[in-house]
């Protein structure tokens, strides 16, 4: 079985974000680069899912960015277990879902992959989306939301979270593509050996730039923050008849 | 005098020769197999060691501490009746051979003054202590021992034959079985101890000898990331196997159950048990495999709750480094990569951003001054204040440095200061520790004297990198700074708090560290109504953050966090004084929901915190 995990590079949580001189842009000289909180768990499910498989199996740990933001990602993704990486170098700044799924899409058509993992979405940008893109590029079979994967010889059972406490369990036959969703399992931390290892693993890098963006930023700003604070005084009657005009004419919420 | 005829000879000799034997393989067996533990016994400071045995074993100061005073005499009473009853084998034996070493004169006035009294000792004190086990029943003990019945059996015995034969009570025949019966016991020692705890009588005067001085006493583990296979598979190979020391540690354990009568995390309901998950697990492994790679053996869900307080350590009485959470834990997570995901995220803050939160900055850091060449001190913040891990201590720092001005001490901090590694160190991740480590090195070996408020740091920067560095600073801690302002008349402080206060002492700053007084002359010179709480000084209770527990999301049943602020306010203190960020922040925690409605709440400080207010100036 070949299992291919997607996984990105996203700006730490505790990150100081600020808009560069562009306007269109973060400026990522002064940004930490971290694995999205999601794909750690697919991760994790495709090395399970590996390692209690009979018969060879592979998983190949892919990102695409580019090459300052990403280097941590690969080598934290062969640190844990998987076998090889493939770096789709990518410098651009788009963040179109379409754009980036036709560039994984064809860098990874030759690689005939069994199963594609992704993170349910990016911390980042949250579209949600690159998993089932790619996974239909592909003419593969696709599921979101994944909480549980059960592999049956060449199909998966996938139990998908729905709104108000549902699931759905559905079964896909190969290859298919699943985006996990975070708390699938607990991942694990990389072993001296695995991290020693990591540096002799296969690392394919494969140049690339998107051909067309549906999408691309006006304009990039950070909100501001008001505290604007009104303080009401006078009798019960006229305090009443204050607040009611703020909340029928300023708020509009009566 | 008793006749042997050549026959009883020949049985005399083979029957002490086959318990000789035995007792000389089993002690070899277990010599094997601590002598392939990994790193060496050091008998460096000599006189201390002596000095140390002379204390532990002929004063019984640890057998006899706390609340086992009267089971520590007791005990003392029997260790002495070995001892004089040594020459009274000899003889007793040696008669048999028609050797005897004593003539009827020195038989006669050895028993009157040494033999005779110690037999009287030995029998009240094997029998009180078979009350306190069979009768009593301490919990620490445990369960039956059946060895230990056979022990006061054989004691009594012994004593009861050797009264008979002193006092000429029977003659002929019975007075040859008195005889053989004292000699059957004696035999029979040589096959019991060595199988049992009472191996410890044997052991411990060497184990307490051979204990290394460091608390704990943890190797360094050096990673080189550019190791070759085999030198990585050593270095996993080693994290498996325990120390030559260690290993003495676990044939010499007495089974008495201090280490986890102490523990904060069995106290707390967790279940660690350190007698058992640091010690006595690992016997039987290293009996079967003939060595001492059982490192795997340790309970590692057990190991995760340990505090590394030290307390289990403090108080052994045959001199073991009990605690092993730092061994199982290094295997955890260097060899196998299996770490809880909690202390994920804070080691990745470590790796990613140098400090336990996760923080791109710091307010504090930027409000100090920067330190340059020209200034006495490093203030050496520490990620809990740097980061207002509890709000409130943020202005124990600013009392500190209020001191420091008060003195005319100048200081700065580093803006390029890294977390110190602690929790990284304590979790076992020895190579997220390096990494912090190397850069904080790099800085401090340009400076000379360090000071922080944090006894974690001052353990790291001054203790634990040591076994990897060469270090060219000195680190003390606040409290150690303030003491000797007072001493030197730089500082005046007015005995203004005028409640009643005392001091919880932080393991780190009172066991690691041995710095019980300092704090203390502080707050005395401060507060005229100090008291002691119950556990002080290096017998302190854990306020339950230490080994990284501080970030332990899921506490679970367990009320180890919450024990010593319980203590505390059992007290009915006004103001509890504590050294260190960690405690500080655990006591605010704790005490506010465990007061009582209608009680008033207990006031937490820093020593800075109870210095600062009573500045005469």
């Amino acid at each position: 079985m070949k299992i291919a995990v997607l996984t990105k590079a996203i700006p730490s949580y505790e990150s100081s974000i600020r808009v560069d001189s562009s306007g269109k842009w973060i400026d990522e000289t002064v940004v930490n680069y971290v694995v999205n909180e999601s794909d750690a768990y697919a991760l994790e499910e495709a090395l399970q899912i590996k390692e209690s498989a009979s018969g060879d199996s592979e998983v190949v740990v892919v990102t695409l960015g580019s090459e300052a933001n990403t280097s941590k990602v690969i080598k934290d993704g062969l640190a844990k277990g998987a076998d090889r990486g493939i770096f789709i170098k990518n410098e651009s700044t788009t963040t179109d879902p379409l754009a980036i799924s036709k560039l994984f899409a064809d860098n990874l058509k030759s690689e005939n992959f069994d199963l594609i993992f992704s993170g349910l979405q990016s911390d980042d940008m949250g579209s949600g989306q690159t998993g089932v893109l790619v996974g239909e590029m592909l003419d593969m079979s696709t599921a979101t939301l994944a909480i549980e994967t059960k592999v049956d010889g060449d199909k998966i059972k996938v139990k998908r979270e729905l709104e108000s406490g549902w699931f759905q369990w559905v079964t896909l036959p190969f290859p298919s593509s699943i985006s996990i969703q975070s708390g699938i399992n607990e991942p694990r931390y990389p072993s001296l050996k695995g991290i020693m290892g990591a540096k002799r693993k296969e690392l394919n890098v494969l140049e690339s730039s998107p051909e067309s963006q549906t999408q691309s930023f006006v304009n990039l700003f950070v909100p501001t923050n008001e505290k604007v604070t009104e303080k009401i005084v006078g009798d019960t009657e006229s305090i009443v008849a204050k607040i009611m005009d703020i909340l029928k004419n300023k708020l509009k919420v009566i | 005098m008793l006749q042997f005829s050549f026959l009883e000879q020949i049985a005399l000799a083979i029957f002490l020769l086959s318990g000789i034997s035995f007792f000389l393989y089993h002690l070899l067996l277990r010599l094997k197999i601590i002598l392939k533990g990994k790193s060496n016994f050091s008998i460096d400071e000599l006189p201390k060691r002596l000095k140390r045995v002379f204390d532990e074993v002929i004063l019984h100061k640890k057998v006899a501490s706390g609340g086992r005073k009267s089971a520590g005499i007791l005990h003392a009473f029997v260790m002495y009746g070995f001892i004089f009853f040594g020459l009274i084998t000899i003889n007793h034996f040696g008669m048999a051979f028609g050797l005897p070493i004593f003539n009827d004169t020195i038989r006669y006035y050895y028993f009157l003054f040494i033999g005779g009294p110690w037999a009287i000792l030995c029998s009240l004190g094997i029998l009180g202590l078979a009350y306190r086990r069979f009768v009593l029943k301490p919990k620490a003990l445990g369960k039956f021992s059946s060895t230990s019945a056979l022990v006061s059996v054989f004691i009594v015995t012994l004593m009861t034959t050797y009264f008979i034969d002193e006092l000429h009570i029977l003659s002929g025949a019975s007075e040859k079985f008195n005889w053989w019966l004292h000699s059957g016991v004696i035999g029979g020692f040589l096959f019991l101890i060595p199988q049992s705890k009472h191996m410890h009588l044997v052991l411990s005067p060497f184990n307490i000898f051979l204990r290394p001085f460091q608390v704990p006493s943890h190797g360094a583990i050096p990673i080189d990331m550019e190791a070759s296979e085999e030198e990585l598979d050593n270095l996993l190979l080693d994290l498996s196997r325990l120390s030559k020391d260690q290993a003495l540690d676990i044939f010499t354990c007495v089974e008495c159950g201090r280490c986890t009568d102490v523990c904060p995390a069995n106290r707390g309901g967790g279940i660690l048990d350190p007698k058992y998950h640091f010690i006595l697990d690992l016997k039987n492994p290293m009996l079967e495999s003939g060595d001492a790679n059982v490192v795997d053996k340790i309970n590692v869900e057990a190991g995760w709750e340990c505090t590394t307080c030290q307390a289990c350590t403090e108080v052994c009485p045959v001199g073991n480094h009990v605690e092993k959470a730092d061994e199982i834990r290094s295997f955890q997570v260097l060899a196998e990569g299996d770490v809880p995901q909690e202390y994920q995220k804070l080691l990745r803050n470590l790796q990613e951003t140098g400090n336990t939160e996760g923080s791109s900055s710091s307010e504090l850091l930027n409000e100090l001054p920067v330190y340059s060449a020209d200034k006495e001190l490093v203030l050496w913040l520490g990620c809990f204040a740097k980061h207002a891990m509890d709000p409130n201590f943020v202005g124990s720092v600013r009392n500190f440095v209020k001191i420091l001005d008060s003195a005319g001490v100048t200081y700065g901090v580093l803006s390029n200061e890294q977390c110190s590694g602690d929790p990284a160190n304590k979790l076992g991740d020895k190579l997220t520790y390096q990494l912090l480590m190397d850069q904080n090195v790099e800085e401090l070996n340009k400076v000379k004297n360090v000071t922080t408020m944090c006894p974690h740091c001052v353990v790291n920067l001054q203790k634990e990198y040591k076994k990897y560095h060469e270090i060219k600073y000195e680190v003390k801690h606040h409290t150690q700074v303030i003491s000797e302002l007072l001493e030197e008349g730089r500082i005046d402080i007015n005995p203004g708090s005028l409640e009643k206060v005392t001091y919880h002492d932080p393991c780190n700053l009172s066991r690691t560290l041995d710095e019980v007084s300092a704090p203390r002359n502080a707050i005395k010179a401060a507060a005229p109504e100090f008291f002691e709480l119950e556990e002080s000084g290096k017998e302190t209770l854990c306020c339950g953050a230490g080994g990284a527990l501080w970030w332990k999301k899921d506490s679970g049943e367990g009320r180890t966090h919450l024990l010593r602020a319980e203590q505390v306010i059992e007290s009915q203190t006004d103001t509890v004084v504590t050294g260190c960020n960690f405690c500080y922040g655990m006591m605010n925690q704790g005490i506010g929901p465990l007061t009582p409605a209608g009680q008033e709440e207990i006031k937490v400080k820093d020593v800075a915190d109870i210095v600062a207010d009573n500045l005469n100036n």
